[in-house]
């Protein structure tokens, strides 16, 4: 195509790609809104690490405990499956879930297959424009029946948030080797106030170890 | 341990809560051999910084001897004396490569809070509220340090404790706030607020070659020391003081090259604007005060700098923002990016050209500390700056 503008000299090629891209045939694309009780949430965060360590480290799906919040525990049982368990205080859900596409080092899309939970997202590695990193695009739905409004309410975080928080686990952990944290670290009675608030904040979700 | 924490508006007490423990690979414990209260302290206490906890820890300027170290920090052991900057940097993201360590992406655990009401997350701080990271903060016999790799200044000469201690906040600010203020040689900078950082700026602006420095207060204590660095003072609690015609006359008609303003939002300000403010500042209709902010920009020179490491909490009223454009003047801002200014300012201190220890009035221990908070806010028994020993004795 031609261009009216000839002098570039560090512009570089506009991506077009996947659906959870941001750009479409050089135009930007606004995240799908909420219908038909499907929530949907796109975050992306720019993390400096070589895209195939951080396609191996959301690959490596039974160490999703160590950044993702309150999943307790994620077991293979497949080529392209695993079951996982998700716990709140004393309550707990499952599901399988099922890789749709595996392109190492580019894109992972994934699907719920049966369980507590009905969600499908994929998430794509690229280069940011100067060198500046890798953009972690996450696009995840929810399937806003009783089961997603059930996990918002035993969580106590929306699933949409906990995406958001997950990602920006994933980038510390992936940038430092470690989740920044407070919880256990000293402070005076709270008081009643000061407990519902910790709740309200989030505060009261238990960071993830960091650790596989 | 002892500690220093924050129960409510105006309400600080000295309490014993548990110790800190490590809990990440990459942490501190540190036993804190002095400590501080910062003029940005007396907002918490008076209720101005939102996602304050019953509960919380205060301090951010602190020092001591390394106790324990998590299995991954490698350039420090035990027993090691080190001054920590009050802003946490984990080394690694962008913003760390880039050296805004302020901004730092992965050391605020509460992203998220400071995000719904900024828009964005800056570093996590040191017992500075939630949003800033709700970390334990360093008024107290230990703290925990998290990115001990990147933070910790360690100390190797036995220059004594309040030479050094503040480098971990009002040293390295003033000195940042004179570098944002593009100072070039002979030009004239004026400073509001002859508090701790102001005092720094004054002498940093010197040391960055300003040939002449204009100091800005109400407070003979500070007037006093700004002149003791070469400042000339200008009282604008007199009656018949206005800054901006002083501000004109001594720079013949032009105003000064670049003004810093050191008070932030709490500004006193003996005229109608301050009243104004506080009026709307209680109906909620604005977060801060910024009367020194409009003065600045009114008084900078057309193509000046003006500087601001004043901490601003939110929204603002009635800058003068035509006026800004106008003069075409540069704003430079921001929290400190300590990271770069604590070594390159301890070899000043190592060479003797600066002590900064001279801005001391009160030394104290952990208990008398909420005492202190109240006398410093009611600006009685002409407080500069309090350096709390958290091992002396209360009876001392
Ligand atoms: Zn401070
Ligand atoms: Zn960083």
């Amino acid at each position: 195509m031609s261009s009216a503008l000839k002098e570039k000299p560090y512009a570089e090629e506009v991506p077009n790609n996947s659906p959870a891209s941001v750009i479409l045939n050089g135009r930007y694309l606004p995240p799908p809104e909420d219908k038909e009780g499907r929530l949907w949430v796109r975050t992306s965060a720019l993390i400096q690490a070589s895209a195939d360590d951080l396609y191996a480290m959301w690959r490596n799906v039974e160490a999703a405990p160590g950044w993702q919040e309150q999943i307790t525990h994620v077991t293979v049982t497949g080529e392209r499956t695993s079951h996982w368990v998700m716990q709140a205080g004393e309550k707990t859900i499952e599901w399988d879930s099922e890789i749709l596409a595996d392109e190492p080092g580019r894109r992972i899309a994934w699907r719920s297959i049966g369980g507590d939970s009905d969600n499908a997202g994929e998430v794509i590695f690229e280069e940011a424009p100067g060198g500046r990193g890798i953009v972690v695009t996450v696009l995840q739905a929810f399937h806003m029946g009783k089961l997603a409004s059930a996990w918002e309410t035993f969580t106590g975080r929306n699933p949409k948030q906990a995406v958001i928080e997950n990602l920006r686990h994933f980038k510390a952990l992936a940038e430092t080797g470690e989740i920044p944290r407070t919880q256990g670290q000293p402070h005076e009675d709270r008081g009643f106030i000061g407990k519902i608030k910790a709740s309200t904040y989030g505060e009261k979700v238990p960071t993830p170890s960091g650790s596989n | 341990m002892k500690a220093v924490c924050w129960m409510g508006k105006s309400k600080v007490e000295t309490l014993t809560v548990a110790d800190p423990k490590l809990l990440n690979p990459h942490d501190a414990i540190i036993k804190i051999t002095k400590t501080a209260i910062c003029g940005s302290d007396l907002h918490l206490y008076d209720g101005f910084i939102p996602t304050m906890e019953s509960g919380d820890i205060l301090g951010h300027e602190f020092m001591g001897v390394v106790e324990e170290v998590g299995k991954e920090v490698t350039n420090l052991r035990r027993g090691d004396r080190v001054v920590i900057p009050f802003t946490i940097a984990c080394g690694n993201c962008l913003f760390c490569k880039k050296k805004i360590w302020a901004a730092c992406d992965n050391s605020n655990p509460n992203a998220h809070l400071m995000e719904a009401a900024y828009g964005y997350s800056g570093s996590g701080l040191f017992g500075y509220s939630h949003m800033m990271g709700g970390y334990a903060g360093g008024q107290a016999q230990y703290a925990r340090v998290p990115f001990a790799n990147v933070g910790p200044l360690k100390i190797e000469s036995d220059l004594p404790d309040e030479k050094v201690l503040f480098l971990s906040d009002i040293f390295p600010t003033g000195y940042m706030a004179a570098e944002n203020a593009q100072i070039q040689s002979g030009d004239t900078v004026a400073v509001w607020g002859c508090g701790p950082v102001g005092q720094f700026a004054i002498a940093s602006a010197f040391m960055l070659g300003a040939a002449r420095v204009i100091a800005i207060d109400r407070l003979p204590e500070r007037l006093e020391m700004a002149r003791s660095l070469g400042a000339i003072t200008v009282d604008y609690s007199e009656e018949d003081v206005s800054v901006l015609t002083a501000l004109k006359d001594l720079t013949g008609g032009i105003g000064p090259d670049a003004c810093i303003d050191a008070v932030g939002l709490e500004a006193h300000s003996a005229q109608l604007q301050g009243t104004y403010d506080k009026v709307k500042v209680a109906l909620m209709m604005e977060t801060d005060r910024p009367s020194v902010l409009r003065q600045a920009i009114q008084a900078v020179r057309k193509g000046g700098t003006l500087s601001v490491p004043g901490v601003y909490g939110g929204l603002l009223d009635k800058v003068p923002f035509g006026a800004a454009f106008g003069k075409g003047i540069t704003m430079k801002m921001g929290q400190t990016n300590m990271h770069n200014y604590m070594k390159p300012l301890l070899e000043r201190i190592e060479k003797g050209q600066i002590d900064p220890s001279y801005i001391i009035s009160h030394r104290i221990t952990l208990e008398q500390a909420p005492e202190m908070y109240k006398v410093w806010r009611d600006k009685k028994e002409n407080v500069t700056k309090i350096v709390i020993d958290p091992w002396a004795n209360a009876a001392a």
